[in-house]
């Protein structure tokens, strides 16, 4: 089997020896043999067509996508892996969705992913764990674990996912694929459900960074049902794609390097730096002191938000309702208890203790000023430096039910990912390599609304590397 | 620092959550160790630095004042199995 | 021991916006139940507020009439409690940062003295639901039309002293945001609502004693039942050695009483947070400038110039301004017609206002307009016809669209102003009734009506009194 690029379908479907609606058929057939192995779609929308474009000429018309069950789609089951919403059809299109819509691309179904997005393993979904195609032992990873896996598997050229603390490049790293969060604001969160809000951002799972410089062109943008979204103006990134890096600076931070790496993972990240320095690229140590203080910070912030924007899962107008209509304090509590699963609970409860009289300046406030000095560290690096670089995650995949009643060593999973969401800026992860046929990959931050920088950057390295095309043997076998 | 079983049920009471007892036993360990770690926070000096809230430098955008919903009731209620005569339904409130 | 009550008052006033604060929905009062709601309203997943420019531009125009700070930059929080009228468990408001801080407003008292009450701030929120308990027998109905209809919550500092003070304080907001055209102030329809912290402390204590916070008192006369109660019930308690606890009341206005109110009564926790949703609310001078400039007079400026620039009586121009419909009315008229304000003023307040009264309606909807109550008192001020004509006219003019001119040609009332044609009738009468005439002059001046009648009868009523008064003595002497 072959597992096509976006770039390449836009060429099949140009040249016309394919039609969209055989790339849309091939697809779903890859998804119906593929999803009970790998689990990675929660529903698969088999009626779907490209009529609604607006734009003829459009130049990713008829490209199918998988959309992270996250993102409100007209019409469809949303249910952000969730119980409580596993009976809401969304009477409404995310922006996000609605602009790809415009452009003609077609939603192939809705992924799986840990419960409105909390975890960082897939384990945490009321539709079961999503497998990692490469070893279905093991985690793709989360939140977006369902589209990174359905990208790795070839059972969707591209998806989108959402970024709170690292859910679309620790699981792009951990099955293979690129994956790509933008700065905050660059995508509108409209129709997006939110975990929390001062964090999230929709991204995008590609095979390569090509595929999301397309892609992202189309998503980005200003939204004006979004406050928090940005009116920096949109560039060309494809445009971009092959500048010359020769003359770019890139900091690796000491923090990142300090030996708690195994080596065989540091291995692969000095190979690529090898490979980068080919191109011209200068490396520079550089520090980001209070970088260690992220996780900490983030299960102050994240849980705070997410406190509050789970309150309005009460039962009353959408969503899970229980059966015991006996009082409403009854009601409301039952409701919740059957309708989240523990570690979004454990979730709303700490949010709700930092958030509460006595300890929100303790912890809430000091949270957000810690948030600052992490946010001016990336502000002072990048006086100095272009992009920072480091690997995505401290190891590759890792076997299901290893860390899944351990919430702090989960948690500990993000701990290269999650200063990019404090401080807002874009991030890519791309594949480097494999240890013991598990991929592995490394991070690229650049500054707020530099992507255009960071797909250029991995573009040039997969034109000379093939780590971001190997296929996983799971596909191998389904051909024979 | 240490968190009790009785601030778990305070907290459940304020987000509106039920634990069954082992539920509640779990969290109480695992919100101490969620605790510990985020109370490395306490030792960071912050000085004068002012709280971060959003992570870009933006002031708030405003509204025409416009109407541009209209009444989509019966599309929307089609979510709630619990909506009659136009009115969602809740458990009797006493006030 | 005597008692000394300490009130202060938080008032929430309905914005006259026509979408919500933080969605493009209606906020006309009166659809049919939900059909005001949209995705932002209902808390669907993934949607989010955006701020209303109206809102804004009229919480700042409040602040600077009560001489307040706006401030340059407010923060949006986030109130989290569960209720069913609150859809997203949620609502948006300000705590630290409020858009206006630190006014005042002075009020006056029934026996004329004047006080001045600080106003602490002034802030933007959401408005919640509506819980109808009395529709379904064992549910609660939720209308969530009013949802996000946006309110200034005007916060007064503990100044105010009686219950008395308290009236006159909530009216005098009210007549500011009617002048300020930021509210409709229907208290009906719940456009303005009031809520008072109420404590007692024994004369010359300084610290406060444990208040209460007394809800639902919608109306003026109920603000002074329920404050007065409330004082009694504490002093009472008081007196008795019995302490006072902190806790919500509910006004019962058929009762007359206050009781506590269950469902709040449970210790809240609401976990403000600044709402990552909306960022930080950003005002330019230019824009507060802007805001400035385009103030409308209020009603001190009001009466004062009606006082000096017009000569009316003090007690008319307060009255006059007192509702600022009936004031621009008033200076509508005077556009068409100058010459005598106080006459204008006379009429509006006795014929206009009693029509008003008498029908029941709005100075809007009064059939007279403006331009046509002035051309009918410039033909009384220039004597063409008599005011007890023009009242007679006026009558007329409420079923009738014909203007007074009109109706005088119609009728021919024009007054009889030439002296001769008077004068004829004079001899005529006093020829008739010499005995009169004899009475006159042996002093008895009193009957000198009684001519003046009989000579204006025999006009009917046309001849100008002024005059036939003159030419009468005139006769009578010579």
């Amino acid at each position: 089997m072959k597992r096509h690029t976006v770039r390449e379908l836009q060429d099949m479907i140009a040249d016309q020896s394919v039609s969209s609606d055989e790339v849309y058929q091939l697809y779903l057939n890859r998804i119906k043999a593929m999803n009970d192995s790998i689990n990675a779609f929660i529903s698969i929308e088999s009626d779907e067509t490209s009529s609604g474009t607006e734009e003829n000429d459009s130049e990713i018309k008829g490209v199918p996508y998988a959309l992270k069950d996250i993102f409100c789609s007209e019409g469809d089951k949303t249910t952000c892996g969730s119980k409580m919403l596993s009976n809401f059809v969304s009477p409404y299109d995310a922006t996000v969705v609605k602009n790809l819509r415009k452009k003609g691309t077609i939603i192939l179904g809705k992924t799986n992913m840990d419960e409105f997005a909390m975890g960082s393993s897939n384990e945490t979904s009321f539709y079961g764990n999503v497998l990692n195609p490469w070893d279905t032992e093991r985690t793709p990873g989360g939140s977006s674990g369902g589209s990174a896996a359905a990208v790795a598997a070839g059972m969707a050229p591209i998806a989108l996912g959402t970024d709170t603390g690292g859910s679309i490049r620790q699981p792009a790293a951990l099955t293979g694929i690129t994956g790509l969060k933008p700065t905050y604001g660059r995508c509108s969160r409209y129709g997006m459900i939110a975990f929390a809000s001062s964090l999230d951002q929709a991204g995008i799972l590609s095979i390569s960074a090509e595929d999301a410089a397309i892609f992202l062109e189309h998503m980005a943008g200003y939204d004006h049902k979004d406050s928090t979204s940005s009116m920096e103006e949109v560039p060309k990134y494809t445009e971009f794609l092959n500048d010359n890096l020769s003359g770019k600076v890139v900091g690796l931070p000491k923090e990142f390097f300090d030996g708690s790496l195994d080596s065989k993972y540091q291995g692969l990240v000095s190979d690529s730096i090898h490979e980068y320095e080919k191109m011209g690229i200068k490396f520079k140590d550089i520090s980001l002191p209070n970088i260690k203080y992220s996780v900490p910070t983030y299960y102050v912030v994240a849980p705070a938000e997410c406190s509050s924007n789970l309150a309005r899962y009460d039962g009353v107008r959408f969503g899970h309702r229980s059966s015991d209509d006996s009082d409403l304090d009854a009601f409301y509590k039952k409701t919740r208890k059957e309708g989240f699963g523990q570690e979004v609970k454990r979730r709303i409860i700490t949010g709700t203790y930092v958030l509460s009289a006595g300890y929100y300046d303790a912890y809430y406030l000091k949270a957000q000023k810690v948030r600052q000095l992490i946010n001016q560290d990336f502000l002072n690096a990048f006086k100095e430096v272009d992009v920072i670089m480091g690997p995505t995650t401290q190891q590759s995949a890792f076997k299901l039910g290893e860390k899944v009643d351990d919430p702090v060593s989960m948690y500990m999973n993000d701990i290269y990912t999650i200063s990019s969401n404090l401080s807002g800026v874009p991030a890519i992860s791309h594949p480097i390599g494999f240890v013991d046929d598990l991929p592995f990959g490394m991070q690229v931050i650049a500054p707020h609304f530099m992507e255009h920088d960071l797909l250029n950057i991995v573009h040039k390295y997969q034109m000379v590397t093939d780590w971001h095309l190997q296929i996983p043997g799971i596909c191998r076998e389904l051909d024979r | 620092m240490s968190i009790k079983k009785s601030e778990i049920e305070h907290l459940c009471n304020l987000s509106k959550l039920n634990l069954d007892e082992e539920e509640q036993s779990i969290f109480l360990s695992q919100m101490q160790s969620i605790l510990e770690m985020i109370k490395e926070l306490e030792g960071v000096d912050t000085g004068e630095i002012a709280p971060m809230a959003h992570p870009l430098q933006m002031s708030q955008r405003l509204r025409e004042d416009e109407i541009t919903e209209f009444n989509e009731r019966d599309k929307y209620q089609k979510n709630t199995d619990f909506a009659e005569d136009g009115f969602y339904k809740v458990p009797k409130v006493i006030d | 021991m005597s008692w000394e009550t300490v009130i202060g008052l938080e008032i929430h006033v309905q914005l006259d916006t026509n979408s919500k604060i933080f969605s493009g929905a209606s906020t006309s009062y009166g659809s049919e139940q939900n059909t005001n709601t949209s995705l932002v309203d209902l808390g669907y997943p993934g949607v989010l507020p955006v701020l209303n420019k109206d809102a804004v531009m009229m919480a700042i125009k409040f602040g600077l009439a009560i001489n307040a700070e706006i401030s340059r930059r407010s923060i949006f929080a986030r109130k989290n409690y569960f209720y069913p009228d609150l859809p997203k468990g949620y609502q948006i408001s300000q705590l630290e940062l409020p858009i206006v801080q630190g006014g005042s407003l002075e009020i006056q008292l029934n026996d004329g003295t004047k006080k001045e009450v600080g106003i602490t701030r002034a802030h933007l929120e959401e408005d919640a639901g509506k819980s109808i308990h009395d529709k379904f027998s064992n549910q609660t109905a939720i209308d969530l039309n009013r949802a996000g209809t946006p309110l200034l919550e005007i916060v007064s500092e503990p100044d105010i002293r009686s219950a008395e003070e308290a009236s006159s304080y909530m009216q005098k907001i009210h007549q500011l945001v009617r002048y300020l055209k930021i509210s409709d102030g229907n208290m009906q329809e719940g456009s303005f609502r009031c809520d008072a912290n109420v404590s007692v402390r024994p004369f010359g204590q300084t610290e406060f004693g444990t208040r209460t916070e007394v809800k639902n008192i919608n109306s003026f006369r109920f603000v002074e039942n329920a404050i007065n109660h409330e004082v009694e019930r504490q002093i009472d308690r008081l007196e008795n050695g019995d302490h006072i606890i902190q806790e919500t009341r509910l006004y019962d206005p058929d009762k007359d009483e206050t009781r506590p109110m269950r469902s709040k009564e449970e210790a809240n926790d609401y976990r403000y947070f600044p709402d990552p949703d909306l960022l930080p609310l950003e005002i330019d001078q230019e824009t507060i400038d802007k805001i400035a400039q385009s103030l409308p007079e209020l009603f001190d400026e009001k009466v004062t110039r009606y006082i000096e620039a017009l000569s009316i009586k003090q007690s008319d121009a307060e009255e006059i301004a007192r509702n600022m419909q009936i004031a621009e009315y008033f200076e509508a008229t005077l556009d068409h017609f100058s010459n005598d304000a106080q006459m204008v003023s006379n009429w509006i307040l006795s014929e206009v206002i009693g029509v008003l009264n008498r029908e029941n309606i709005e100075i809007n909807a009064f059939q007279i307009k403006p331009k046509r109550l002035a051309s009918l008192l410039s033909r009384v001020d220039d004597n063409t016809i008599s005011s007890k004509i023009a009242k007679n006219l006026f009558n007329q003019m409420l079923t009738s669209a014909d203007s007074a001119d009109e109706l005088i040609k119609q009728q021919g009332l024009e007054q009889i102003t030439d002296e001769d044609s008077i004068n004829k009738i004079v001899v005529e009468v006093l020829n008739e009734f010499s005995d009169q005439k004899d009475q006159y002059l042996e002093g008895k001046e009193q009957i000198l009506g009684f001519l003046v009648g009989q000579v204006m009868q025999r006009t009917q009523g046309k001849a100008n009194p002024r005059l036939v008064n003159e030419l009468i003595i005139r006769q009578i002497k010579n």
